[in-house]
């Protein structure tokens, strides 16, 4: 390949490849354009959950809550993470992606079958939530789409393997990976063994949509189903903390205080972190109380061990880089002078807050066996993985999208104060709905039910008074989230589009 | 091998001190949260 087809970032120095450049971009597009499909229908279920407003009618409620799930939860992130596969397994090597044609085979699978499964769902023939849970029965192209969505994630996460295996083997590099190119193939090899169950359970219940086969267990479904479901939100963890190392290095130069401890906290999530999905199967009579206790209550924390190195590992980096600059009086001036108004050093800071105290305590509170007994199928979840992938995941990929837009597309960001206020608004929306969902969920509230009233139902039931304030919390978090997500938007396209063009060597 | 010196600086203080103070607030949080729970499921 010429050397000419490589140029080097004048704000980062990096030396990127036009193949590689080429994957990341198109990715990254598909992941804003799901994202905002996801952050719309999102609204539009707020809106409905919401009791003083109750928009939407109950089957356009259950099959926009199925698109949200499926747009924002799925194709957002996982385009975000294909895109983050090339930038660590070749542009942070200074190599180039390889087998260029397997990279736009998964990126053709996930856009078709994004397509697909979005004109299923909006056409009403799926209205089986993110789920999909047995005996639910949706169209047979429903199930193709989530397939071919798969396999083409599948196939971007083996790329990854391929890239440095033979990026190695042309000196890409010499020794072991950088730290962000670590925790994308612990992120990888997570993602391998999930996208395999996913296509594991969704290839026969295709058949059984398609009658071939007369039934599916459901008990086996959704046993299979939850190596999808929630292992694959273990993906999104790995991604995120790699995304946090990596915005440390390139905005204040953070290098790890120790490398081989944070590059054993990825280890422990390969090892553990997938234990989380135990709690999905706390009440399966087939597993020994032995078995759910172990895993829900012990094995678990050593996955939480790896989040607590995280946790103090890259804020210390920032401080020492941000100190070596000469911001050394007292315990504090470092954090003072700290790049607030770059939107990429705050939404990771804003990331880390918030996926610690809402998204990761709440986890590990809410998986263990007593408690998710109790809390399971109450709102309190869907507020515990909002403060997960949104506040974490969401807000973390975000802000590493106002480094990749100068990086990548070579472009200057549009409405630079919009854009520095934009991480603040959405984490602010994100926090208070993350806060009203969990407080309405421990009053019993339901997870997904459309109407809390229970208008019509053969027994009457009422909440205690005081979820009314919880759910106007969730609401106008939530419309404030929505106005951060919009803005997040319009700057991402807005900056590809009109951005200024930027000088390359 | 040379002796660890227990004065040696820390090279991140800030960090040392900001988890601490999260740590005070977040068990004055959790203990309020339980007696909160606590009214609510109606535990004594």
């Amino acid at each position: 390949m010429a050397n000419t087809d490589f140029r080097t970032c004048s704000l980062s120095g990096l030396k990127i490849h036009r193949s590689s450049e080429l994957l990341i971009r198109w990715n990254l597009i598909a992941a804003f354009a799901t994202l905002a499909v996801g952050g719309l229908m999102g609204l539009l279920v707020l809106l409905t959950r919401w009791p003083s407003v109750h928009l939407l009618p109950v089957e356009h409620y259950y099959r926009f809550l199925t698109a949200h799930g499926l747009d924002a939860l799925l194709a957002w992130i996982i385009f975000f993470e294909i895109a983050l596969v090339h930038f660590t397994s070749a542009v942070l090597l200074g190599t180039r992606s390889y087998v260029t044609w397997l990279g736009w085979v998964a990126f053709a699978l996930m856009l078709i079958g994004g397509a697909l499964i979005n004109t299923i769902v909006v056409l009403g023939r799926a209205d089986v939530m993110f789920t999909s849970y047995v005996p639910l029965k949706a169209d047979p192209l429903y199930y193709l789409g989530v397939i071919l969505f798969a396999v083409g994630a599948l196939i971007g996460f083996i790329h990854f393997f391929i890239n440095i295996v033979l990026s190695k083997r042309d000196g890409g590099f010499k020794r072991s990976l950088p730290l962000g190119s670590f925790g994308l193939a612990a992120a990888s090899i997570i993602g391998i063994l999930t996208l395999a169950h996913g296509a594991a359970i969704f290839l026969p219940t295709l058949l059984w949509s398609m009658d071939v086969i007369p039934t599916i267990d459901p008990s086996a479904y959704r046993l299979v189903f939850w190596g999808l479901g929630h292992s694959s939100q273990q993906i999104n963890v790995c991604a995120m903390v790699a995304v946090w190392y990596m915005t440390s290095a390139f905005v204040v130069g953070g290098k790890p205080v120790n490398e081989k401890l944070s590059r054993t906290a990825f280890v422990l999530y390969i090892l553990f972190i997938n234990l989380a999905s135990e709690h999905h199967l706390l009440v399966d009579p087939v597993l020994s109380s032995w078995h759910k206790v172990v895993n829900t209550s012990y094995m678990m924390h050593l996955a939480v061990l790896a989040s607590m190195i995280h946790a103090f590992a890259i804020p210390a980096s920032m401080e020492v880089a941000l100190r070596k600059q000469g911001y050394t009086r007292g315990l504090f001036e470092w954090l003072k002078k700290a790049p607030w108004g770059n939107p990429a050093f705050s939404g990771v800071i804003i990331s880390i807050v918030l996926f610690g105290f809402l998204g990761g305590i709440t986890g590990v509170i809410f998986g263990t066996e007593q408690f998710a007994i109790i809390r399971h199928n109450t709102f309190a979840i869907t507020g515990h993985f909002h403060g997960t992938v949104v506040a974490g995941t969401t807000i973390a990929f975000m802000a590493f999208t106002y480094l990749l837009i100068p990086f990548i597309f070579k472009r200057e960001l549009i409405w630079k104060g919009f854009a520095s206020i934009q991480p603040w608004l959405y984490g602010a929306g994100v926090a208070t709905l993350s806060i009203g969902m969990m407080s309405a969920g421990s009053f019993g509230v339901p997870r997904r039910h459309y109407d809390i009233t229970f208008s019509g139902a053969p027994f009457s039931f009422t909440f205690d008074p005081a979820i009314d304030m919880f759910m106007s919390m969730m609401g106008v978090g939530g419309v404030l989230a929505a106005a951060g997500g919009f803005l997040f938007i319009l700057i991402a396209f807005g900056s590809i589009i009109f951005g200024k063009k930027m000088e390359q060597r | 091998m040379p002796k660890y010196d227990h004065r040696e600086e820390m090279e991140a203080p800030g960090v040392f001190v900001l988890a601490l103070i999260f740590l005070a607030v977040f068990i004055v949080i959790w203990f309020a949260h339980l007696k909160w729970l606590s009214n609510i499921w109606g535990i004594q």
